[in-house]
């Protein structure tokens, strides 16, 4: 997997990490909003893995998740006019973009009823992706499994079920045998167990 | 129903709520300062999950998403989130702190919400509000504190320290924590003033020679400005100018 072809590929990713040294995705997201095409470019560049991949994730269909994640990308040209910094990172503004676009395309399959085959499938948690990861992600990679571990089985099955999955927590319920109400609190209490892992750990 | 909406926002956080779910949440965010800091942080925390599923698109859809791009025009700057449902007429916070600079009020109850702000403000001074003869008044403070619409200014004072405002407009009460000004002899005392378009009266003087201080404001009514001034020893009539502090209000 890493022969010298691997190692090429590399390249491009290392530049993108140089690139976020110079330029935060908060400073490049304002340029977009002024309508700089380079710096979305710049942007595209450090932001296209994260949605793409996490399109390819949930929606589990690569062709979809091209489609999905132009949309997204474009979205967020088109709205960076609107993102407020003091409501959250440059990063999370994308990332929630990305998720719900991937979300809503899940729910309106299952609402074709095409769904139900998937359902028990998408649930684990995601396979280590060799070829996709990068030297600068492995690290990062580290950090979230290791703050998911610190929550119960529970608390990781219900969110990673829900996020991973992009089910709602009524279907969590379900797949878990769990009651509802359980599974909202266990949802909220995991998410803070992560919330303080990876503050600790920045 | 709103503690039930509330417990919400983990799934939110999510996307693990259905369409009318998150319109609930929505309005609620935009109505609790407190929830909103909640549900921020814990975003902050979910698209870390994202680093887990990082791959490398095809080259091809770069091509595509520059293409568009370049035929896409791009939205008037607007107020509101682009993917938050219509919020209700109701104003936005105004004034915000420096995000997550306001320690998680949510969790603070009681006294611990004081200490909150107390944290906050930088003040480690013995707590006035505290003593035992005026239940009533730190009994306010804690409302103020707690209260779902309650909205945090501060400003900077010029000579040092800081004048931090929690404002609740449900309550028409207001919390006002005056910290380490510049130091005064015992024959100056700072006074705080409420200033509105027909004018000014005074809140308060603070004892003499004291640069720190917490006093509740009962009554906001249209005061646009709480400010600060330095007066002889027990306060003036009218304030000396130029204020060392004056905090703007949501309007």
């Amino acid at each position: 997997m890493f022969d010298t072809g691997a190692g090429a590929r590399r390249e491009p990713h290392l530049a993108a990490v140089a690139a976020t040294a110079a330029a935060s995705p908060e400073a490049l997201l304002h340029r977009t909003a002024l309508g700089e095409d380079e710096a979305f470019a710049s942007l595209y560049d450090l932001m296209a893995p994260r949605v793409y991949g996490l399109c390819v994730r949930v929606l589990r269909d690569p062709a979809q998740a091209e489609e999905v994640a132009q949309e997204v990308l474009v979205e967020v040209w088109r709205t960076a006019t609107r993102f407020d910094e003091r409501r959250g990172s440059a990063s999370a503004w994308i990332t929630t973009i990305a998720h719900r676009r991937a979300v809503d395309r899940v729910r309106s399959a299952q609402a074709a009823g095409d769904r139900e085959r998937r359902a028990a499938a998408s649930g684990a948690e995601p396979e280590y992706d060799t070829v996709a990861e990068t030297a600068a992600s492995r690290l990062e990679h580290r950090q979230v499994r290791r703050c998911l571990k610190t929550l119960t089985e529970l608390q990781r099955q219900a969110v990673t079920l829900a996020y991973y999955g992009g089910h709602t927590y009524r279907q969590v319920a379900t797949l878990l045998e769990t009651a509802v109400p359980t599974v909202k609190t266990r949802i909220r209490d995991g998410l803070a167990k992560l919330r303080d892992c990876l503050e600790v750990a920045r | 129903m709103s503690t039930d909406v509330h417990t919400l926002i983990g799934p939110w956080v999510l996307d693990a709520v259905d369409d009318d779910e998150r319109r609930l949440v929505d309005e609620h965010l935009a109505a609790c300062v407190s929830c909103a800091q909640e549900a921020a942080e814990l975003r902050e925390a979910v698209w870390r999950l994202s680093d887990v599923t990082l791959a490398e698109p095809p080259a091809a859809l770069r091509e595509r998403v520059l293409a568009e791009v370049r035929r896409t025009r791009q939205e008037a700057p607007a107020a509101t989130e682009p993917d938050a449902a219509p919020r209700p007429a109701r104003r936005r916070p105004r004034l915000r702190l420096p995000r997550l600079h306001f320690p998680r009020l949510r969790l603070a109850v009681g006294a611990a919400a004081l200490a909150a702000v107390a944290a906050f403000a930088g003040i480690f001074a013995a707590w006035t509000v505290m003593r035992p003869e005026e239940p009533l008044e730190s009994e306010r403070m804690i409302a103020v504190l707690e209260a779902p619409d309650a909205e945090v200014a501060y400003q900077e004072a010029d000579g040092g320290g800081r004048v931090t405002v929690v404002a609740s407009e449900s309550l028409d009460d207001a919390v006002v924590v005056v910290s380490g000004l510049a130091a005064v002899d015992d024959d100056r005392s700072y006074q705080v003033w409420l200033v509105d378009e027909g004018g000014q009266e005074s809140a308060g003087v603070m004892d003499a020679g004291d640069s720190s201080a917490t006093m509740l404001i009962e009554g906001l009514g249209d005061t646009d400005l709480i400010g600060v001034t330095e007066e002889p020893a027990g306060g003036s009539t009218t304030p000396t100018l130029p204020m060392v502090a004056d905090v703007a209000l949501p309007a």
